[in-house]
């Protein structure tokens, strides 16, 4: 156990003396994914059966969420968002990230239902997170917000359709599917696409459907009809809506974006980059410090386990 | 007759008069014209003068005596590594580098570099010690006796920030240099730097217009005649004039600023030895002893810079002092100043005399600066033949170097934080991105074009990865755009089928409105709002920011391919090219050249990959002792 132990020590110690010299990246990691959050309605409303089924529409919604899934591209980022489940208070089942099977289908056979219909609460954090992303991958990689309800919100004041029109002029793209629906939702006019599903099937095929939309390519093929369609915008008009079309920020739903902060001009003169390379330097040092301390650390609390299984 | 006399007389007189005042005039105006011409001669193209003519009649003599050596230096943050080896003073201390090794040697002041030529040939010493450049604007003369003819013996530094190119406020990136006054130095270590920033530009020197300054600095050096005359758009000055210069301080011109250093193309100026064939032949062990104890030298100085900059180091202050105590007060007036020169240049050590003398495709090596600076001296009329400099042949191996050094296995690593960079890059609008540019240049690609070959691009490469390797502590972003025709065809058919926009007319004659109003360029306002507030958006089958962000991705995937046809070419090139210096990076629609296409041909100037040349902060490199 003794010789274990320092063994371990040893290499624990071969890797935290080694860690700061490894090489970070040649180049960035190409950091653009395809993601979708899914706010899942899951209010008490969802425990009803689908017409002519007796399959509970939250049952409905899981295993065709779990069916299409399988089939999405392990490169497309997924987040599970939740609420109202009455039998946890997690709203986030499963975090926005890489799809992980076994982990993913566990999250989603948490939830039960529960409560109301907070809609346009969920639709803004699933946005907001959506927003984050945006932000950390520059803006790269393609953002969904796919929403699959049963209702229209119980909120007062509603802030669904502020929340909307907020989220899709960020060029996040919704989908709604509306389940057991008498009327179409309100939803439904309002974003990229609506599907109604009234049976399991319809729900695994609109979800299909969703999903099938996600990463898809476009090419940069111009036809001659294309020309003509704008031919009658002015230049500086046409200039402008490109402007506008790609100034939207990464700030919050319903906030107003913050002043930008650009980074630090670089150093022209030696002085100044002196300033700057000695700043670098110190951080080197200061992270170099940290690993030399936790290595120490390491080394006692094992050097002391090894002395305790004496 | 005698009528006729006189009149022929009159005649006469008048035409003698007439031809006298006509002579007179045209002697004059003659006159006037040679000293026009001389005083622009020496103003403007004093470099028609080869360096022999410049020099002068030189002596040529044998090399008396080695004990004490006379060895040349010069104001450089390179040569303190040399006044440490010897004990901080001008002639060897017991107990110091060189004094250990067994030489004595005695250090001399080489700033005035044809003096320094003068004194090379005439055997006063065996060594020259200046930039590779000004090496090769006196290679005829240093050629011109067998015994002279010259041993590059060891590459000491690169200037990392010392140097610098100020501009007035209109001057922005190289490519303005076109059509430019540039004042520098005449035979100046500026000259070499020069000659890199316009071909970098793809401009030649007959773009520009030079004015000689006789000096580096001072009374007469360039910034002078910058401040003082309005016609000269750039100078190149040494660090504390382009401060003064750009400062808030007495001195200084409105608007100016430094649009380029060495921080930048930061592998311009090389600093070396050079020694005489003769001394080298009958004296390399004295030669590879001087070569090692320097070396040695620089490895205890940067760990000592180290020290000072973190914990303090008495000993590095002390070299500090010795260097103004050497150089003056005048020309180092703080310690500070001291430590300034020395952080001004970047050593390459021992792992940058292998990298220098022996690597094959070393863009930045003896064979490739040997043809540019050779090149430089015959075009620039310093030289009439090409008179070539003998690389070192030093036994690298031997224990003199690989016994006594202790960086030796020093590896080459990555320049730049890659993510940081990224980082940096992407913040940057597109105004600050334009105020970092210092070079761009792009390609172009058809629609839906994915791959980028060699047979296509490969002057593009070779241009980026030559300009990669110049300016080593800059950034080459990879820039991808796209056509934004498809994008804004969304827009018109998302807004017409939202009731926004109305078409009226026939095909080919359409026009829009906007909510009922002729769609001009009053509807401009209206029609940002709209869009920013979504107004278009919605409706799954027309959705203008999904073609664009399909765009964005699809433009950084193009300048990914281009990143790696770049990486590939190097690599199959044998050119070394550090990765981490190429970022890619997609610009989507929002920069096209046309926002509105009429066809294909010009939706096709959109679609581009353009190669930015940025500066990027200190944050953003990794620190290294050596840059070889």
């Amino acid at each position: 156990m003794k010789n274990i132990i320092r063994k371990l020590a040893v290499a624990i110690c071969m890797l935290l003396i080694l860690a700061p010299f490894f090489q970070p990246w040649s180049y960035a990691e190409d950091v653009y994914t395809d993601n979708v959050v899914i706010v899942l309605d899951c209010s008490g409303s969802m425990r009803e059966p689908m017409y002519n089924t007796d399959i509970m529409k939250l049952n409905a919604a899981k295993s065709a969420l779990k069916d299409v899934l399988k089939q999405v591209q392990e490169t497309t980022h997924i987040g599970l968002l939740q609420f109202s489940a009455g039998n946890t208070s997690k709203e986030w089942l499963y975090p926005l990230g890489v799809k992980k099977d076994v982990e993913f289908m566990n999250a989603i056979d948490t939830p039960k239902p529960g409560g109301n219909t907070p809609l346009g609460k969920y639709m803004k954090i699933g946005a907001d997170r959506l927003l984050q992303e945006r932000e950390k991958q520059h803006g790269y990689g393609s953002y969904r917000l796919l929403v699959v309800t049963d209702g229209e919100s119980t909120e007062s004041p509603c802030p669904v359709d502020s929340y909307t029109q907020d989220i899709i002029s960020r060029g996040i793209i919704i989908d709604a599917v509306g389940i057991n629906m008498d009327k179409a939702h309100t939803l439904a006019t309002k974003v990229h696409s609506y599907r109604s599903a009234n049976n399991p099937g319809s729900l695994k095929k609109a979800l299909a459907e969703v999903f099938a939309e996600v990463g898809s390519v476009k090419n940069d093929a111009t036809g001659k009809e294309v020309f003509e369609l704008i031919a009658p915008l002015p230049s500086e008009v046409a200039a402008a809506m490109l402007q506008a079309l790609s100034a939207s920020g990464n700030h919050p739903v319903g906030e107003k974006p913050k002043p930008k902060q650009e980074p630090q001009a670089q150093a022209g003169q030696d002085a100044q980059q002196v300033q700057s390379g000695a700043t670098a330097s110190q951080d080197h040092s200061a992270a170099l410090l940290m690993w030399v301390i936790i290595g120490v650390v390491v080394i006692a609390l094992l050097a002391l386990l090894a002395k305790l299984t004496e | 007759m005698s009528k006729i006399f006189e009149s022929m007389r009159k005649f006469y007189k008048s035409r003698v008069v007439a031809v006298d005042s006509v002579v007179l005039s045209a002697v004059a105006i003659a006159v006037v014209l040679v000293l026009v011409l001389m005083s622009v001669r020496t103003a403007y193209a004093a470099s028609q003068e080869t360096f022999e003519e410049q020099l002068g009649s030189v002596q040529v003599g044998n090399v008396t005596g080695t004990s004490p050596l006379e060895v040349p230096f010069i104001t450089w943050g390179g040569d303190m590594p040399t006044f440490y080896a010897n004990g901080n003073s001008l002639t060897t201390k017991p107990g110091s580098i060189f004094h250990k090794l067994g030489l004595n040697i005695k250090l001399v002041n080489g700033d005035d570099f044809k003096q320094q030529v003068r004194d090379y040939m005439a055997g006063k010493t065996p060594f020259l010690r200046s930039t590779f450049d000004m090496l090769g604007q006196a290679s005829e003369v240093i050629a011109s006796d067998t015994r002279t003819k010259g041993f590059i013996i060891e590459h000491l530094t690169w200037s990392t920030g010392g140097d610098n190119a100020v501009g007035r406020k209109d001057i922005k990136t190289v490519a303005d240099l076109k059509g430019k006054t540039v004042c520098l130095q005449e035979n100046g270590p500026h000259v070499g730097f020069l000659d890199d920033m316009l071909k970098s530009a793809q401009l030649d020197w007959s773009d520009i217009k030079v004015v000689w300054a006789k000096d580096l600095t001072g009374p007469n050096g360039p910034a002078e005649m910058f401040k003082n005359n309005q016609n000269i758009d750039v100078c190149f000055v040494i660090t504390p004039d382009a401060l003064a210069l750009t400062g808030k301080g007495e001195g200084n011109v409105k608007g100016a600023k430094v649009f380029l250093s060495t921080a930048q193309l930061s592998r311009s100026i090389a600093d070396v030895y050079i020694c005489r064939k003769d001394f080298y032949d009958s004296n390399k062990e004295l030669v590879t002893k001087f070569v090692a104890g320097y070396l040695k030298a620089v490895e205890e100085v940067i760990d000592l810079k180290n020290k000072y900059e973190t914990t303090g180091s008495p000993e590095y202050t002390k070299l500090l002092q010795a260097t103004q105590d050497i150089l003056g007060k005048e020309a180092i007036p703080t310690l500070d100043d001291a430590h300034g020169l020395l952080s001004d240049c970047t050593f390459v050590g021992y792992p940058g005399q292998l990298a220098f003398f022996r690597e094959k495709g070393n863009l930045h090596g003896f064979e490739a600066l040997q043809k540019k600076v050779l090149d430089l001296a015959v075009n620039r009329g310093y030289a009439k033949t090409r008179c070539a400099f003998f690389p070192s042949t030093l036994d690298y191996d031997s224990p003199t170097f690989l016994s006594y050094l202790t960086k030796t296995g020093v590896q080459r690593k990555e320049k730049f934080r890659a993510e940081a960079v990224q980082e940096e890059i992407e913040a940057l609008t597109t105004g600050a991105l334009d105020e970092r540019t210092l070079l761009t240049f792009s390609i172009n690609f058809e629609p839906n074009q994915d791959s980028f070959s060699e047979e296509q691009y490969g002057a593009e490469y070779k241009r980026l990865v030559e300009q990669a390797d110049k300016y080593a502590n800059a950034v080459f972003a990879v820039r991808g755009h796209s056509d934004p025709t498809k994008t804004l065809s969304e827009i018109v058919k998302a807004g017409m089928k939202k009731g926004i926009l109305q078409r009226a007319g026939t095909e080919g004659n359409y026009k829009y409105s906007l909510n009922g109003k002729p769609l001009d360029l009053s509807s401009t306002k209206e029609i940002i709002r709209l869009i920013e507030e979504g107004a278009f958006d919605g409706i799954a089958e027309y959705n203008p920011r999904e073609t664009m962000q399909a765009a964005l991705n699809l433009s950084r995937q193009r300048a990914e391919a281009l990143r790696d046809s770049i990486i590939n070419y190097a690599e199959s090139h044998g050119l070394h090219l550090d990765k981490s210096q190429v970022q890619p990076t997609g610009v989507g629609i929002k920069e096209p050249f046309i926002a509105k296409p009429s066809n294909m041909d010009e939706a096709k100037q959109n679609m581009r990959v353009e190669f930015r040349l940025i500066k990027v902060s200190a944050e953003a490199t990794q620190k290294s002792d050596f840059d070889f």
